[in-house]
Parts: structure tokens; sequence; C-alpha cells
């Protein structure tokens, strides 16, 4: 009898398991935990135990305690030195904030706007508004910077160099518009602005469009419409979108360099560079867990207003006909707005790049100051160009580019298709304990500031038995990978949320194996979005320095860390060479999977 | 498994034994390389190379790779042996204390670093890296300079644009004046050690004394304490309310200022002229060239050069550094002394005719010199400095 109980007991219990284990969500989501745990949560436990510890250097002489020793006094000049603190976190961290939000904002303004007249109006040029939108996103942020900066500076500003701006026009544009908060809100919306577009886009275009058609035909007007149907549905995106560009302005360090020094508007992120530079690196990693605190806590709130809905399936068996806003007479002057914004913002950095690249004196653009030694250059002109050749013929630029092309094509493999899993299982499990968790930890790694993220990593390294890691093309892989994962997880999860789980269930009806269901059902119908997925590590990999500099064995290692190498010791010339010939890879792959796949960074969405 | 165990056991005892004898082998074979010739050196270096070694080395002055690619012509049989890496001031020794003894491939055997008190700290008190100076050259460079070894020398000047003549600047407490603010350019000290090294140096009990004698001859009065410790204080107060940032590196600083606005002035590294481009020399003036300022018109720093723990060719780097020190190496086609604001601490060695410049000894009364001795020595009162520093960087 005894026995039987026993049976009895232990069979529902494994027979739950077995149930558990044979839908492959479940075991998708226990690997990913595992590994994700192992590759988010050890970084961060490493980092919170380097808040108390004396590092070498600054902190070792102030102290003149042992290497390695416990300490509170990192804490205690950041929080009870009132000046101290006031300068280096609190002051930064209000500048941070306002960054954030207002890059959040103007990002979702500017690419919603966007992603709304391309996907649900019947605008002049799609097509061609689709493809140069996304021409900022692919660009170093900085660049952006770099633009900006070149554009306005004036003779009553900065170092009183002439920019475009007061050369054609003789405008001066005041200081707060050139240096500061200001443009590093515009350059950080604009840059972001593309991801906006896309995300919301994506959701807009896959959207059910019986739904607004039924508010039609109930006589509800355009407006009601937009506000009660299509901003609901787009709502998850949106917010989604919010948090990842505030995340990214929060995180931001090279913008806030270009933009900001000139007033000595720092942010945190400056700061926490500063600091650990300065060799205060306790309170470098201080100031990196309050970023990744405010970011969970953004991503708390976010969880909130996501959890509320119930479900917002837009893609199921139905047919999902958009009908188109007739814009009428407003298409045109619409049209050519956004035409001549998408230009001035995608096309004239490039065009200033290629300028930049070819001229000796700064801000001097006649025919007689240019010359091609930058890019073809050879050892008689290193004396003008300051290196032995130029970039075209250099072999350390070309070891670079290989490295990095390399890197992103690697990067973008593992975790497109760790990010359309994680998101097949996070959305067929939604609700339980293991797809938040996995979702949630997915998307840790883009919560911590990249910098913060690499000094980790590079601790990490070379530490205990890690040290085989250090300086390998393999670290940077991995480091990437896990710093990128939310973008194609992101991605993944927004995708298949819009797939209906009866369109799998009618094949697992029929006995069609899961691999099958993925390839031939799943990914078909949202091949454009999760191609993106793979795409966006690709581009994020190819611009990236912050997560790269401290990891990267030499500066020249790979081609951003050489570019941003270039630019920071005045080589930029160089650096916009550099710059253009990034940006022209990012549009060769771009064209290369549109070729081969028909998908592609903007075809998520458009035109 | 017993086996495999014991198998593990044993290779990671003989590995360890192997990089600790390594490990210790460096001091005594540097010690050994100061006694040689070069001739000597050269032949041990080749046995290094032989044994697949090469000579990874990290720089903060770019002349380094040109400096290496002479050497290399000069030893032949260690040409494509000895690798260049440029590596930014502030992460020197993020890199180089994660680095040395890791074991990773390719990390660096020696390197040629700013900011001797960092150097001193996490370096060669931890035993991470060793100094090495020979023998032969004792004599010619001045003891100060052989431990740590210097290099070269690097000087920042204040230099302005002239575009609209002179800006008359015969004393450093104008620099503090209204007129000047927004229009001093220099780099952010919070993130280029050498330039707080500068700020830190000004208040030494000499440049106190200095300073307040400025002061007086300036204002016409005695400096009388109202808020700061000494005149030190109130000037760097009053310099960093002046200062503007717009300038992230001292290339950008030295083009931005000749082809910005008249008047402006930088104190930024004076090489970095080269980087300007021809028709805007022209624009500017280094005001020591000009006339004498009272009390300063710039700073020297030091390049050093230093010997990691786990190099496996410490004779290499050995005979590397007496060509840095030497004639043909520090004066050869396109190297240090071929630019302006290069100085060797090889005595023997002047600088070429048709410069712009002098020599070491003539700025030696006019710049501030980084004195690692005081700004290792301050221990407590150096967070103060700093702290003095920082906030007013941050305002």
């Amino acid at each position: 009898m005894k026995e039987i109980r026993q049976g009895l007991r232990r069979e529902p219990i494994y027979f739950r398991a077995k149930a558990f284990f044979s839908k492959p969500a479940n075991l998708i989501l226990l690997f990913f935990l595992t590994v994700l745990a192992a590759l988010s949560l050890a970084p961060m436990v490493t980092m919170l135990t380097n808040m108390f510890k004396v590092h070498a250097g600054t902190e070792k002489k102030l102290l003149r305690l042992k290497v390695g020793s416990l300490t509170l006094n990192h804490f205690e000049m950041l929080f009870k030195d009132y000046e101290w603190g006031k300068a280096n976190f609190w002051i930064p961290l209000f500048n941070s904030l306002i960054v954030a939000c207002g890059a959040g904002l103007l990002g979702i303004l500017i690419g919603g706007t966007v992603a709304w007249f391309v996907t649900r109006s019947d605008l002049k040029c799609k097509k061609f508004i689709s493809a140069v939108f996304v021409f900022p996103y692919m660009m170093p942020a900085w660049t952006l910077a770099l633009f900006w900066t070149n554009m306005f500076q004036n003779s009553k500003v900065g170092g009183g160099v002439v920019g475009m701006v007061e050369s054609v026009f003789g405008i001066c544009m005041p200081e707060w518009f050139v240096f500061g908060l200001f443009p590093m809100i515009v350059v950080i919306g604009l840059h972001y602005s593309p991801f906006a577009y896309l995300l919301i886009g994506g959701i807009l275009k896959n959207m059910d469009a019986t739904l607004e058609e039924s508010a039609t035909i109930l006589k509800a007007s355009r407006f009601t419409i937009i506000r009660r149907v299509t901003v609901p549905i787009i709502m998850p995106a949106v917010l989604s979108t919010f948090l990842l560009i505030f995340s990214s302005g929060f995180a931001s360090y090279t913008v806030p360099v270009f933009l900001g020094s000139a007033t000595r508007t720092f942010t945190l992120s400056t700061k926490m560079r500063a600091l650990i530079q300065a060799g205060y690196e306790g309170q470098g990693y201080i100031i990196a867990f309050i970023s990744i605190l405010l970011g969970t806590l953004i991503l708390g709130v976010n969880q909130y207003f996501t959890g509320k809905r119930k479900s917002f399936t837009t893609v199921t068996g139905k047919s999902g006909q958009v009908s188109l806003v007739k814009l009428k007479e407003a298409n045109w002057p619409i049209s050519v707005l956004l035409i001549f914004l998408t230009l001035f913002f995608a096309i004239m950095p490039l065009v200033s790049f290629a300028l930049e690249s070819v001229i000796r004196q700064p801000g001097n653009y006649s025919l007689s100051n240019m010359t091609l030694n930058f890019w073809i250059g050879t050892e008689a002109s290193q004396f003008e160009t300051g290196m032995p050749s130029g970039i075209l013929i250099n072999s350390t630029m070309w070891s670079g580019l290989a490295r990095q092309v390399g890197l992103a094509l690697a990067v973008s493999m593992v975790v497109g298709t760790c990010g359309m899993l994680i998101g097949y299982a996070c959305v067929r499990r939604r609700g339980s304990f293991l797809s938040r968790a996995v979702e949630n930890l997915a998307f840790f790694p883009y919560l911590m500031p990249a910098m913060a993220f690499g000094t980790i990593y590079l601790a990490v390294a070379t530490s205990g038995g890690f040290k085989w890691m250090y300086g390998s093309f393999f670290l940077l892989g991995l480091v990437a990978g896990v710093k990128f994962l939310p973008f194609a997880s992101r991605s993944g999860v927004n995708s298949m949320m819009q797939i209906s789980p009866e369109i799998e269930e009618a094949a697992t009806i029929f006995g069609v194996p899961w691999v099958t269901r993925m390839a031939r059902i799943l990914f078909p119908i949202q091949k454009s979005a999760i191609i993106s997925g793979y795409l966006l590590p690709v581009i994020n990999v190819m611009r990236e320095v912050a997560l790269f500099t401290l990891l990267v064995p030499y500066p020249r290692y790979l081609l951003t860390t050489m570019l941003f190498s270039f630019n920071e010791t005045g080589y930029s010339q160089y650096g916009s060479a550099v710059t253009l010939l990034i940006i022209l890879i990012i549009i060769g792959i771009n064209t290369l999977v549109n070729k081969l796949t028909g998908a592609s960074f903007d075809k998520g969405i458009g035109g | 498994m017993k086996r495999f165990f014991a198998l593990m056991l044993s290779l990671l005892m003989v590995c360890s034994f192997a990089l600790s004898a390594s490990a210790e082998d460096v001091p005594d074979a540097l010690e050994a390389a100061s006694k040689m010739t070069n001739e000597e050196l050269y032949t041990k270096a080749k046995e290094e190379i032989a044994k697949g070694a090469q000579l990874n080395f990290y720089s903060t002055t770019s002349f380094a790779e040109k400096a290496a690619a002479n050497f290399m012509k000069a030893y032949p049989e260690l040409d494509g042996k000895v690798i260049y890496a440029e590596i930014d001031d502030g992460e020197t020794y993020t890199k180089l204390t994660n680095q040395i003894g890791s074991g990773v491939k390719d990390s660096p055997d020696m390197a040629l670093v700013q900011n001797g008190p960092d150097l001193k700290v996490n370096l060669l008190e931890d035993e991470l890296s060793y100094n090495y100076f020979p023998e032969a050259l004792k004599d010619v460079v001045p003891e100060e300079y052989q431990e740590p070894t210097v290099v070269t020398f690097i000087n920042s000047l204040m230099i302005y644009n002239n575009k609209e003549g002179s800006v008359k600047v015969s004393n450093v407490w104008q620099l503090i004046e209204e007129p000047w603010k927004g229009r001093v350019f220099f780099k952010d000290p919070t993130n280029e050690t050498v330039n707080l090294n500068f700020l830190i140096m000004l208040t030494s009990p000499e440049w106190t004394e200095k300073l307040t004698k400025a002061y007086e001859a300036y204002y016409g009065k005695a400096w009388e304490s109202k808020d700061f410790a000494s005149a030190s204080y109130e000037w760097i107060d009053g310099f960093l309310k002046n200062v503007n940032y717009t300038f992230t590196s001292a290339s950008k600083i030295a083009t931005g200022i000749a082809s910005g606005a008249a008047g402006n002035m930088g104190v930024f590294v004076f090489s970095k002229l080269r980087k300007v481009a021809e028709e805007d020399r022209p624009n500017l003036t280094v005001l020591q060239f000009e006339n004498d300022v009272d009390c300063f018109s710039g700073f020297m720093y030091n390049i050093y050069a230093t010997v990691c723990s786990d190099t496996d060719c410490p004779y290499t780097c050995a005979l590397f550094i007496n060509w840095l020190l030497s004639e043909e190496g520090f004066a050869g086609e396109k190297s240090w002394n071929s630019s302006q604001g290069y100085y060797s601490p090889n005595t023997t060695i002047e600088k070429p005719e048709g410069l712009e410049d002098e020599s070491y000894m003539y700025w030696a009364g006019k710049l501030v010199f980084e004195d690692l001795d005081y700004i290792d020595g301050l221990g407590a009162d150096y967070a103060d400095i700093y702290r003095f520093i920082n906030v007013r960087v941050s305002k």
C-alpha cells in the first residue's frame, strides 16, 4: 500500500517533468537561463565586489591599503563629501536623466511619426525615405556629434572655428545650441529615431488592419482610431523603444564627450570614465551600478505597463490588408519635408566625412586644399599626413577591418539565432517565471553602460582560470554577443508576439516537428523582423567603440577602436575616411542581405 | 582517472615553476644586460628571437613607431620582431596591470609610458615591471633620469593665435583675468594625467614661492590669504575657471587654435605643431619665443621605459632601450629629435639646427617640470589637491 502511494506521488512529478521537457520552449528557456545567468550576473557580482575594494594606483596611493582590501571610502567620498558628490555624481546624474528622457521622447516622436507616415499613409517616395532614414542609426552616434559641431560651430563659441552654417549663411548659433544638453538630446534622439522607426514601424506594418477597419465601420473618426486602436496596439513597442533609447542615452559616452566638454556638461558615463581613468575605480563602479539600478527601475516600469495588456496578437491566419490614410494636399509638402530632413541627417554627414577626409586645413574646402594622401598616400607624404601610408594601402587598417567584419558576422549569427529562440520561447511560455527570467536576463546587459561592461569583462578575463581569453577574438565576440543580445531578443519577442499560437498549434496537430515549424512556418511569417534581429548586432558591432576599447590588445586592433583613436589623437582626416568606410560596409552588408534574403535593415517596415 | 589528475597536477607544477623561474630571471637578465655592450646584447637578442620571442611594446608616443622601424634597420636580424602598439594615457595602467603576468599571447614585453608616479605605484612597486638602465650611459644621463629610465622629455607650451597681433602676456596671473574667460584651451586634467601633474606641481613649495612673487609683480601687492591655502591654489582656481575644454586632444587644440579665433591661447604639446596645416602655421606664436613669462610658459613631462616582469625577451628590450637613449635612435631619420618638443635625457644629444625650438637646458628655467618624488611624496595631500582640481574642472 505504501509503495503504491509512493508510486502515485512520483508519477505526477515524472509526467509533469516529461511534459515540461517535451516542450522545446521550456528546454530553450532552461538553457538560456543557465547561460545568461553565468554571463550577465557573474560580471555583475564582480562589479559589486569591486565597489568595496581598494584598487591599484590612486586608491592604493591615497588609502595606504593593500590592493584588494575592503573599504567604504568610495561611498563616503561620493555621498558624504558634498562638493565632491555634487560635481561627480549629482549634477552628472541630473544631466544624464535629462539627456536620456529628451532623447527617448525625441527619438519616438521622430521615428514613430515617420513610421506611421511610411506604413499607414499614401506618402510619396516611401522607399527612398525608408531606406535613407535608417542611415543615422548605422553611423556611430559620435560621428553625428562631430557633424553637428562641423555644421554649427562658429566664431562666437568654442574654439572660434568657423562651421558650415556660418560659412554659408553667416549665422552664428548660440552656445546652448552648439554645445551642451540640447545638442546631446538632438544627436542621440536622431541617432536612435531609426530604431524607433524600425520597432514601431514593424508593429504598424504587421498590425491586423481589421481592427482599424472595424472601427471605421463603426464610424469612429480617424483621430479616435489612432487614439483608441493604433496607439494602444503600438504602446508596448513605444515603451520598449523608449526604454532602449533611454538606456542608450543614459549610457552614452562618446556624444557627451564631444558635445559636452566645451561647456563642462558631464553625464554619469563621462564622469564614470573620468573617475576610472583618474584611478577612482571604486567610485566608477558605484556610478555604473547606480546606472544599472536606474535602468532596472525603468525596465520594471515598462514591465508593469506592458504586463497590463492581455493580448495584442496582430498576425493571425486572417488577412491583414492595410488601408492607407490619404494625405491629400498635404502629401507633397510632408514628403518634401521628410526627404529634406532625411537627406540632411543621412546624406550630409557622408558628404561631410568625404570632404573632411581629403582636406589639409580644417574649414577650407577649396580644391587647392584637397589631397588624396590620407587615402592613398605613401611614406613621401608622411610629414603632411602623420602616417606612413594612406588608409587604403595600410595593412593595419585592412587587418582591423577584417577582424571587425568577422566579429560582426560571428556575433550576428550567434546572437540573431539566440534572439529568435529566446523570442519564441518567451512568447510561448509568456507569464511563466522562466519566461520572465530569461527575457529580463537577456535584456539585462543592455542596462549596463558599455564602458563598465568592458571593464568588468577585462577584470574577469584577467583573473583566475579565464586568462586564456584576454586579448582574444573570442572574448570580444563573447562580450559583444552578451551586450547586443537585447537587440536580437527584443526583436525576437516583438516579432513572435505578433504570431498567433494557433498557427503553430495547427501544425503540431498535424505532427509537424518543431524544427520544421520554426523553419517553414514561424520564420517565413516574420522573416523581415527576425532578420532585423540578425542585422542589428552586425550594425552595433561595426560601430562599437566603448565596449571594445579596454579589451582589444591595442587600439588599432579593430577598425572602430582605430577610428576613435584617430579622432582622439587629432588624425581627423583618417578618422573621417574610416568612418566613411564603416558606413559603406554596413550599407554593403545591408544590400547583400537584401539581395540574398529579400530582407533588409529597413525592410522590417517599409516602403 | 587518477593517472589523468596526477599528470595534470604535474603539468601544473611544471608550468608554475617555469613561470616563477622566468619571473625571477628578468631582473637578473636586466642586471646582466646593463653591463653588456650593444654587440653582446644583439647576440643575446638574436637567441631570444630564435626561441620564438618577439618584442611587443606599448607606447603613448607615436614617434616610437618610427624609432622601432629604425631599430630594426640597424639590427636586421630582429626585422619584423619589434611590434609597436599605441596606447592612450588614460588606459595605460589598466591595460598593463591586467596584462602583465596574465600569460596572454602577445602581451607587452615593455612599455613607454608617461606619469612617473603612477608607473612607480602601479608597476614598479608591485614588481609588475622592472627598470633597466645601461651602465655605459650613466655618465651622460643625469642620475635622476636613470631610475625610472627617462627616454624622452616632452613639453607643453602656451601658444596663441596671432591673427590680430600679440596677446601681450608676460605674467601667468594675466591668464586668470576676465578677458581670458573661455579663451584658454587645455586638455581636461582629470582625463590627462600629465596635465593634472602640471597643476599638482604648482602646489610644491618651489612653485608656490614663484607664483607668489609673480603675483606681487603683477598686482603690485603681496599675496594675502583669502579663500585659498596659497597663491598656487588661487591661480589654479582662476585658471580652471577660464579654461575652455572644447578640444579633446592636443592635436585638436593645435589645429583649432591655428584655424580658430584670433587671440585664443592653448597649453598643448609643442610637437603637435606638425599636425597644423602649412597655411595655418604662421597664425601661431609660441609665447615664450615672444617674451619671457613670469613665472612659467608651459610644462615638461617625461616618457619612461619599463620592462614587463613576464617578458621572454629581456635582452631585446634592453637593446631597444639602449637604442632609444642613443644618438642613432633618438636623432635618427624622422625620429624624436627631428621634431619640435622632444628632448633626450642623454646630454650629448642636441636639438638640430633649423628647428624653431631650443635645447632642454633652455626650457629648464621656463617650464614646470614633473617631479616624480614630489607627487609621489604627497601622500594623503594628493587626494586634497586632486579633489580641489576635480571639483573645479567639473563645474
